[in-house]
C-alpha cells in the first residue's frame, strides 16, 4: 500500500516539477526570444553596409548616424529539376538612392556547405564584396577563404564573364587566385558565386521604392517563362 | 555519518583527485568536441558549472520525496531545464559562441558527470555539502577542458585566446585542431596523468 | 531523383564521413568503455541503431506536429484560447530538450519491453546495455540534428521529411557500429601487445581512436564530389574558353531583355 501511496506521490511531484520548469521555461523564452531573433537577423544586417559600399564609405554613413534602408525577399529558382532558393536584400542610401543589392547564397564546399553573401551593385553588373558566413572547411587551409584578402579578390569584379580560379597569381579580369593548398574550397566558393550571378542578376530590378510598404514579394519566376512571352 | 565527507573535503577531492575527466573517465563527450579553442572551452566549463551547481542544489532540496522508480525521471528533467536555460541565454547574449559550440550545449543533457553527481551525493546529502560537491567537480572538469584546449590550441595555431604564444615560423598542427587531434592529446595526457600517479605511489612506498 | 540523392548523400554522411565517433565525438563513453569484445561491441552498436531510429521517429514527429510555430497540434489546442493568427506562432521548441530526453527514455523502456519479451536471447546478451544508452550522447545528438533541419531552417521548402530524418538516425548508428566494432578488433589483439602502464585502458584506446579518426579523415569530401557528379549545376565549371563566356552571356542577355511582366527593360 505504501508503495502504491509513494508511487502517486512521486507522480504528482513530477508533474508539479514539470508544470514549474514549464513555466520558467516559458518566461525564459518570452524574455529573450527576441533578442536571439535579433541576433540571428543582425548577423546578416550588418555586413551589409560594408558589402554594397565598401569599408570607407560604410564608416562614413556611422559616423554621420544614417542608416541605409534594407529590404528582403526570397527568389526561387528552377533549374534542370532543382530549386534553388536565393534571399535578397535590396539596399537605398538615406536619400531614396538605390545603391546595391545583396544575395544570401550557399553551395557545397570541400567539407560541407558554405553560405556566403555577395554585394553586387544596383544594376548587377558588378560585385561589391563577399562575406562568408558560415563554413566548415579545413582550419588553416580551407578556411583561409574568410580571410580579407582572399576575398578582397572579387571586389570590382565584372559579372559578365564566369570567374575562373588559377593557382599561382592570376592577373587578369576574371581570374581568382586559388589558395595554396585548399584549391577545392576556392573553386567551391567562386562556382558559388558564378552560379548566383548568373541565376539572381535577372531577377535584381525592383518597381517599388525603399518607402513602399508593400510586404516582401515572393518571386517564382522561371527563366525559361520569360522567353516564352516573346 | 561521521565518517562521511564534509563540504570542504568534497569540494577539494571533486578538483584533482577525484577529476572528472582525468580519474572518473566521464563527460569525454564534450571534453573532446569543445577544446580546440580556449574560449569555447571556458565558456563550456562555465555552463556546466551553472547546470551543475543548479540541478545539485534543487536535487538536494528535494531529497527527501524521491523513491527509486521515478528518481531518474526526476533528475533528467530538472537537468535538462536547467540546459535550456543555459542554452538560451547564450544563445541571446553570445550568439557568436552559441553558434561555435553548436549542438554540445544540449548535450550536457547527457553528460555523466551531472548524472553521475546527482545520484551519488545530491539525492542523499544537504544543501551545502551538495553545493559544494558541484563546485569542486566543475573547477576540475573547467582544469581538465583548460589544460586540453591549451595544448591543442596554442600546438594547432601558436596562439591562446588571440595572443601568439609561439613564433611565427611554427608549422601549425592543423591535425591538434581537428578531431584526432583531441583524440591523442587526451589520450597522451591521461597517460601522464596516470605515470605521475605511479610514480607518486612508488615514492610513498 | 533528387530526392534520393538527397538520401544517399545523408546516408554517407553520417555514416562514414561525418562520422558520430570519429567527426563529431558523440558516443565516446561506449566507444572507450565497452568496446573490449567484438561481439559485445557489435551488441551494443545494433543496441544504439535500434534505439536511435526509433527516437529519431518520435523526436521528429513531435517537433513537427507540436513544436514548431505552426504545428497543427499546438495551433489546433491553442486556438480555442486565442485567435487563429496567435496561434499559429505559438513556438514551443523551447521544451525541444526536456522532450527528446523523455522521448529517447520512452524508447528505450519500449525497446528493453519488446526484447526481453520476443528474443530472451539477444536481451541476455545484450540487454544489459539498454539502460546505459538512455545517456548516450549519440541518440540525443541525432535528435538535435534532425531538429535543426527542421526547427532551425529558414525556408519552409527546406524542411526535412520523416524519410531523411530516419536516414541520419539509421545510418548514424551504422557508422558508430563500424566505430564501434572497429575499436573492439583492434583491442582484442592489444591484450597480446605490450602496452606501457600508464597507457593500459582508456588511454592506448583514445590514441588510437585518433589514428582512427585519421584515417577516417581521409573520406572527406566524398560527399561533395558526389554532390557535384549527380547534380551538376552550370556556371560552375570554370573554363575561361570563349565558348562558354559567349554561352553565358548570351544566357543572361535572354533574360535580362524582358522584365517580370513581360515588358521589355533596356539592357
Amino acid at each position: 500500500m505504501s508503495l502504491k501511496k509513494s508511487n502517486l506521490a512521486q507522480a504528482w511531484l513530477v508533474l508539479l516539477l514539470a508544470t514549474l520548469f514549464g513555466t520558467a521555461l516559458a518566461g525564459i523564452q518570452a524574455k529573450l526570444g527576441p533578442v536571439i531573433e535579433a541576433n540571428k537577423i543582425k548577423e546578416t544586417m550588418a555586413k551589409i553596409p560594408v558589402l554594397v559600399l565598401g569599408e570607407d564609405l560604410a564608416a562614413e554613413l556611422a559616423a554621420e548616424n544614417q542608416t541605409l534602408t534594407i529590404k528582403s525577399r526570397v527568389i526561387e529558382i528552377k533549374q534542370n529539376g532543382t530549386t534553388k532558393f536565393y534571399t535578397v536584400y535590396d539596399v537605398w542610401l538615406p536619400d531614396g538612392k538605390m545603391v546595391g543589392h545583396v544575395v544570401k547564397a550557399d553551395g557545397q564546399g570541400y567539407a560541407d556547405k558554405i553560405e556566403l553573401l555577395l554585394g553586387l551593385d544596383a544594376q548587377g553588373k558588378s560585385i561589391t564584396g563577399l562575406f562568408v558566413l558560415d563554413q566548415k572547411e579545413t582550419p588553416g587551409l580551407g578556411a583561409k577563404i574568410m580571410e580579407d584578402a582572399w576575398r578582397g579578390q572579387f571586389k570590382e569584379k565584372s559579372t559578365e564573364n564566369t570567374l575562373a580560379v588559377v593557382k599561382g597569381g592570376g592577373g587578369k579580369e576574371d581570374q581568382i587566385d586559388a589558395i595554396s593548398g585548399a584549391t577545392i574550397s576556392s573553386r567551391s566558393v567562386t562556382g558559388i558565386v558564378n552560379t548566383t550571378i548568373a541565376n539572381v542578376t535577372s531577377q535584381l530590378q525592383v518597381t517599388d521604392g525603399p518607402d513602399d510598404n508593400k510586404s516582401p514579394a515572393v518571386q517564382n519566376e522561371e527563366p525559361g517563362k520569360n522567353k516564352e512571352r516573346s | 555519518m561521521a565518517d562521511q565527507p564534509t563540504a570542504m573535503e568534497r569540494f577539494v577531492q571533486g578538483i584533482l583527485p577525484e577529476n572528472p575527466v582525468y580519474r572518473q573517465l566521464l563527460g569525454l563527450c564534450a571534453t573532446l568536441a569543445v577544446t580546440n579553442g580556449m574560449k569555447s572551452a571556458l565558456t563550456m566549463a562555465v555552463c556546466v558549472a551553472f547546470v551543475l551547481v543548479c540541478a545539485n542544489v534543487v536535487i538536494s532540496l528535494i531529497r527527501n520525496l524521491l523513491t527509486p522508480h521515478l528518481r531518474i525521471v526526476v533528475f533528467t528533467l530538472t537537468i535538462a531545464t536547467f540546459v535550456t536555460v543555459a542554452d538560451r541565454v547564450l544563445a541571446a547574449y553570445m550568439f557568436q559562441m552559441s553558434k561555435t559550440l553548436g549542438p554540445y550545449i544540449p548535450l550536457i543533457i547527457v553528460n555523466c558527470i551531472i548524472i553521475c553527481r546527482c545520484e551519488v551525493c545530491a539525492s542523499k546529502q544537504n544543501v551545502v555539502i551538495a553545493a559544494a560537491d558541484a563546485l569542486g567537480q566543475s573547477i576540475g572538469f573547467g582544469l581538465a577542458l583548460a589544460s586540453i584546449a591549451a595544448i591543442r590550441e596554442i600546438l594547432g595555431t601558436g596562439m591562446l585566446m588571440g595572443f601568439r604564444v609561439l613564433p611565427a615560423f611554427w608549422p601549425d598542427w592543423v591535425i591538434m585542431v581537428l578531431p584526432p587531434g583531441a583524440f591523442i592529446t587526451l589520450g597522451l595526457l591521461l597517460g601522464l596523468v596516470n605515470y605521475i600517479d605511479f610514480k607518486r605511489e612508488e615514492a610513498r612506498k | 531523383m533528387d530526392y534520393f540523392v538527397d538520401i544517399l548523400l545523408i546516408a554517407l554522411s553520417a555514416s562514414i564521413i561525418n562520422n558520430f565517433i570519429f567527426y563529431y565525438f558523440v558516443g565516446c563513453c561506449p566507444f572507450v568503455g565497452v568496446s573490449k569484445k567484438v561481439d559485445m561491441a557489435f551488441g551494443m552498436g545494433c543496441a544504439v541503431t535500434f534505439v536511435m531510429s526509433i527516437a529519431a521517429f518520435l523526436s521528429w514527429g513531435i517537433t513537427v506536429f507540436v513544436l514548431i510555430p505552426g504545428a497543427p497540434v499546438s495551433t489546433f489546442i491553442a486556438g480555442f484560447f486565442t485567435t487563429p493568427e496567435a496561434a499559429a506562432q505559438i513556438d514551443l521548441t523551447v521544451l525541444s530538450y526536456i522532450v527528446y530526453i523523455f522521448a529517447i527514455a520512452s524508447s528505450v523502456q519500449f525497446v528493453e519491453m519488446y526484447v526481453r519479451k520476443f528474443f530472451p536471447s539477444l536481451y541476455r546478451s545484450f540487454g544489459v546495455f539498454l539502460p546505459l544508452i538512455t545517456t548516450n550522447c549519440a541518440i540525443l545528438f541525432a535528435c538535435l540534428m534532425i531538429m535543426s533541419h527542421v526547427a532551425g531552417v529558414d525556408n519552409p521548402k527546406e524542411v526535412w521529411d520523416l524519410g531523411k530524418a530516419m536516414t541520419l538516425a539509421l545510418f548514424g548508428g551504422i557508422g558508430f557500429t563500424i566505430a564501434i566494432v572497429i575499436m573492439s578488433g583492434i583491442r582484442e589483439e592489444l591484450e597480446l601487445c605490450d602496452v606501457p602502464k600508464p597507457f593500459k585502458g582508456a588511454a592506448i584506446t583514445l590514441v588510437i581512436g585518433g589514428i582512427l579518426a585519421i584515417a577516417f579523415m581521409g573520406f572527406t569530401g566524398v560527399d561533395s564530389g558526389i554532390k557535384n557528379a549527380l547534380k551538376p549545376t552550370p556556371a560552375v565549371q570554370e573554363q575561361s574558353s570563349e565558348a562558354s563566356r559567349n554561352t553565358l552571356t548570351q544566357y543572361l542577355a535572354d533574360i535580362t531583355c524582358k522584365g517580370h511582366n513581360g515588358e521589355e527593360i533596356l539592357p
